[in-house]
């Protein structure tokens, strides 16, 4: 009887070990778990400067979501963005790729619009802003424009 | 074999002829000038010919010169729009009154602002070319790039919708930063840490200045 109880305690053991590990590589990766209700909307941008999936999606630096996917369509980056609840984007807004600082981690920022449309599930933000790339306009202030 | 030879032979050359002028008639050059190009080209071009008017240039001629550049700029952009995106959030919360009285001082800012940029650009050496056109719907986007008088180019985007009959300009890129959002940003910060009358206040003593 003692022997099968210590290998029902292993097992739980176990099992508890792999639910947690689980749950903490949802939590990690940032994975959204199946089921979350939001909406999902597209921006193209001419530069996304490296920007990743799972990246933070922001509206006056609070987080709203996490970047899906990023994927080239005509040479342009496709950026899938994934917004949890039921947040309204307007049909204005406009979406940029920042830097956090000047070397840190890249996020999408919104600008909310004036328009009373908004965009629907799966549609696309029309007014975007490529990443800007500072090395470029620092060389061009240093060396002055030829 | 030999049957299907034949037969298709005597067909090659007509149908070979008939392709070839079909090719000829969807042929479309690189840079397609759609009728979106073709307006923002007209206003570059009727900007750079008062810029380059012998006659206007003369000092005691400027306030001239500075109406008929506005004339210009005035029939393609839509200013009313532009200060409702600049506004962003902020433009559903004030009266039809105040949102008047904010467009005329967001028109008048940035007349003032690039009027007087526009008009510093004086040996007249700039080009413009027109790389690409993008319609979709009543929105559009040409991509431009002026090449200053030292030759670097600059890239400058329109952002244009069709309103009516007419397309209209709500927005510029240059350098990949957009207008709208660059002021979309200072005004929230304003608000956010004055208050709508504190932005109006600056606006006023701004155009004052100028």
């Amino acid at each position: 009887m003692r022997k099968i109880n210590l290998e029902t305690a292993v097992g739980l053991f176990l099992l508890i070990g792999i639910l947690s590990l689980g749950y903490l590589s949802i939590r990690m990766g940032k994975l959204e778990v199946i089921g979350v209700k939001g909406s999902t909307l597209f921006a193209e941008f001419g530069a996304v400067a490296g920007i990743k999936p799972g990246a933070a999606v922001e509206i006056a630096g609070v987080g709203v979501g996490r970047v899906k996917s990023i994927r080239l369509k005509d040479y342009q980056a496709v950026v899938e963005l994934f917004i949890p609840g039921d947040l309204k984007i307007q049909e204005d807004a406009i979406a940029s790729v920042k830097t956090k600082g000047l070397i840190g981690e890249k996020y999408v920022e919104i600008a909310p619009g004036a328009s009373d449309k908004f965009i629907p599930d799966g549609g696309r933000i029309r007014e975007t802003e490529s990443a800007i790339d500072y090395e470029s306009l620092i060389s061009k202030f240093i060396f002055g424009k030829v | 074999m030999n049957l299907k030879k034949k037969v298709l032979l005597p067909l090659a050359g007509p149908v070979a002829a008939i392709l070839s002028w079909l090719l000829v008639l969807a042929w479309v050059p690189p840079v397609s000038a759609g009728e979106p190009t073709e307006q923002v080209r007209q206003t570059a071009d009727e900007v750079v010919k008062i810029l380059r008017n012998k006659e206007l240039k003369r000092p005691e001629k400027k306030e001239e010169r500075r109406r008929k550049l506005r004339q210009v700029v005035d029939r393609q952009f839509d200013f009313q729009e532009m200060a409702k995106r600049s506004l962003g959030i902020y433009w559903n919360k004030r009266t039809p009154g105040e949102q008047k009285e904010f467009v005329a001082l967001f028109s008048d800012l940035l007349q003032n602002t690039y009027i007087r940029k526009i008009e510093r650009y004086e040996s007249g050496d700039e080009k413009v070319n027109y790389l690409s056109e993008k319609v979709e719907g009543q929105y559009a986007v040409v991509k431009t790039e002026i090449i200053t008088s030292k030759g670097s180019p600059i890239p400058v985007d329109y952002k244009i919708f069709k309103d009516k009959n007419k397309w209209e300009v709500y927005d510029i890129i240059i350098e990949g930063v957009s207008l709208v959002n660059n002021y979309r940003s200072q005004f929230r910060q304003i608000i956010t840490s004055g208050s709508y009358e504190e932005l109006v206040k600056r606006l006023k003593d701004k155009s004052k200045n100028e």
